[in-house]
């Protein structure tokens, strides 16, 4: 069943003089159970769409699509007060920056206890605190965390990032949530650490058929476990497509960029030998390039290249350029 | 060939506080010794709370250690905590450098600071260097006149390089610097620093999680964990065949 069906999302940011144009058109959808990834570099719009979605930009975005259906209701059409109820039930967030999104005044066990569901609350008030905090230790062991009444008792500065994340997560799927949007979720985290949070994610999808939307800078993250991925530059999606298909035959010169710039999948790079880099640095968002916008920094340039180019789709992969690296024959 | 840089026994224990008024000892590192020759990187790898950091401003002089010897070319800058006040050969980049680089002083003037305090160049002499660093690090001499916030962050690492790069170091500590850059901004900051190295024989103590790449560019490779060095050698043999079981669990996520 289709969960998430995004198309042509367009955010503005409004400053004095003019709209900046963060997002430009972006478009995906989302199956019931699939992991997909969005990726792209800093000041690509990846967080500024997962934001969208959850509706929590403030008034200065401008947030406009032809249509944003969650399980075919459209979210822009409803009131503020019925989106919020219908994005709190379904659909959890974990932000970037743990240890700065949780609470600083306030106990763990306090910040857990307040997302719980107020549902099947019997008994004498008691009997509903012991519960509270059953559930709140069932949650936090669900995440891997063991010493549980250390963790509970303190607050988010004395614990190190790793914990602050994965309080995080259990705060996220405390109310078992259909979609889960991660946030680079592991930005902050050695390799060890790293691999606790993707297997909790990979199982919590396999398990409770938990929808995942991975946002990440990183491909080789998640290359194993993702099933789709949408690849952001500057607010435009320049491809998107099954995983394995990205990542054997790309076709926009950006995501090839993104493959080579890794050493694992790099084969025949020879110690200390320099990658391929693309030269430049990204634009700022008030002097982007008319037209693609990966046009100053692309090697395959051309005059063409200044109109925005349209995404082609070819057996589920679309990707938006003038010269892709592979032609389709048509 | 003779070592550039040799570590000695090295030792470093911090006082915490356990209650009201008594105080327990945490060692955070144990018995440390390794060694680099020139235009060498040598990788540092293990979890959070391994020693990571402490061992690289050990080395740039931050802290000060409590026993054993760092060696540089043969004369000891370390011995037992008293450390030669010179900093100018060991430098070092952190993490963060949106963070790390005064946001109220021109590039010039930082950059100048450095010169000033290190060496008795006169005034042309300096800018002369200034000049020659930035142009060195892929940035143009013009960038000396801008503030911090002007730049990107590739641009703001190149600028923390050039001010680790201003002293002609021998030795340069690269605290997870690369691993909050976006890939293709890292991919030319791995380029320049290779280039580097090539040309100067630089030598780089790189300290990150990101396997890929300590696989990629370092020579040697330290497994840190709990303070102690469980295993030392070339990076090649230990990624092909991890003895211990910590490396092991590092390598294999």
């Amino acid at each position: 069943m289709q969960l998430l069906d995004i198309r042509n999302l367009t955010i503005e940011l409004q400053t004095s003089e003019t709209a900046i144009r963060a997002v430009d058109r972006v478009s995906f959808s989302l199956k019931e159970g699939e992991v997909h990834a969005l990726v792209g570099e800093s000041g690509s719009g990846k967080s500024l769409i997962a934001k969208a979605i959850v509706g929590v930009l403030n008034e200065r975005w401008v947030i406009t699509a032809d249509r944003m259906h969650w399980r075919g209701v459209d979210l822009m059409r409803l009131t503020p007060e019925q989106r919020r109820k219908t994005v709190s039930q379904d659909i959890a967030m974990i932000y970037q920056d743990p240890s700065r999104c949780l609470d600083p005044t306030a106990k763990i066990f306090n910040q857990i206890a307040e997302t719980l569901p107020e549902v099947a609350a019997k008994g004498f008030f008691l009997k509903r605190n012991r519960e509270r905090k059953d559930r709140v230790k069932a949650l936090i062991h669900k995440v891997g965390i063991k010493n549980h009444e250390a963790v509970l008792d303190s607050y988010p500065h004395e614990l190190s990032e790793g914990v602050c994340q994965k309080v995080m997560i259990a705060m996220a799927i405390a109310r078992t949530p259909k979609l889960l949007i991660a946030d680079e979720p592991t930005t902050a985290l050695e390799s060890t650490t790293r691999a606790q949070v993707f297997r909790l994610l990979k199982s919590l999808n396999q398990l409770k058929n938990m929808s995942i939307l991975m946002i990440s800078h990183e491909l080789e993250e998640i290359v194993n476990w993702s099933h789709g991925i949408h690849v952001l530059y500057c607010g435009q999606m320049v491809e998107a497509g099954p995983t394995h298909r990205i990542f054997s035959q790309p076709r926009h010169p950006y995501t090839q960029a993104l493959l080579k710039s890794l050493p694992d999948y790099e084969h025949g790079l020879a110690h200390k030998e320099p990658f391929y880099a693309l030269k430049g640095t990204i634009p700022t968002l008030q002097h982007l390039p008319i037209g693609c916008r990966l046009g100053p920094r692309c090697p395959q340039a051309q005059k063409e290249c200044v109109v925005a180019p349209k995404l082609s789709k070819h057996h589920g992969h679309s990707y938006a350029c003038h010269f892709p690296l592979i032609k389709d024959i048509k | 060939m003779q070592p550039l840089l040799k570590v000695q026994a090295l030792s470093k224990t911090f006082n915490m506080r356990a209650g009201i008024f008594s105080r327990k000892k945490f060692d955070v590192l144990k018995n440390i010794s390794f060694s680099i020759g020139k235009g060498e990187t040598i990788a540092i790898i293990g979890e959070t709370g391994s020693g990571k950091s402490t061992l690289a401003k050990l080395l740039v002089g931050a802290y000060s250690a409590d026993s054993g010897q760092i060696l540089l070319e043969n004369n000891t800058i370390e011995n037992n905590g008293n450390r030669d006040a010179q900093c100018r050969y060991i430098r070092m980049i952190f993490q963060d450098s949106a963070t790390s680089l005064n946001p109220a002083v021109t590039i010039a003037e930082m950059l100048d600071d450095c010169l000033k305090f290190n060496t008795d160049f006169d005034k042309t002499q300096r800018s002369e260097k200034i000049g020659s660093t930035l142009l060195k690090v892929g940035l143009l001499v013009d960038h000396q006149q801008y503030y911090p916030h002007m730049f990107s962050v590739g641009q703001l690492q190149r600028v923390a390089l050039a001010r680790a790069l201003i002293l002609d170091p021998k030795v340069v500590v690269l605290d997870e610097a690369l691993s909050s850059l976006d890939p293709s901004v890292r991919a030319q900051i791995v380029n320049l620093l290779l280039k580097l190295q090539l040309e100067t024989g630089l030598t780089y103590i790189l300290i990150t999680h990101h396997l890929s790449l300590v696989r990629h560019i370092s020579d040697q490779l330290v497994v840190l964990n709990k303070g102690e060095i469980v295993e030392y050698g070339a990076t090649e043999t230990i990624f092909q065949n991890p003895q211990s079981k910590v490396t092991q669990r590092l390598l294999s996520c």
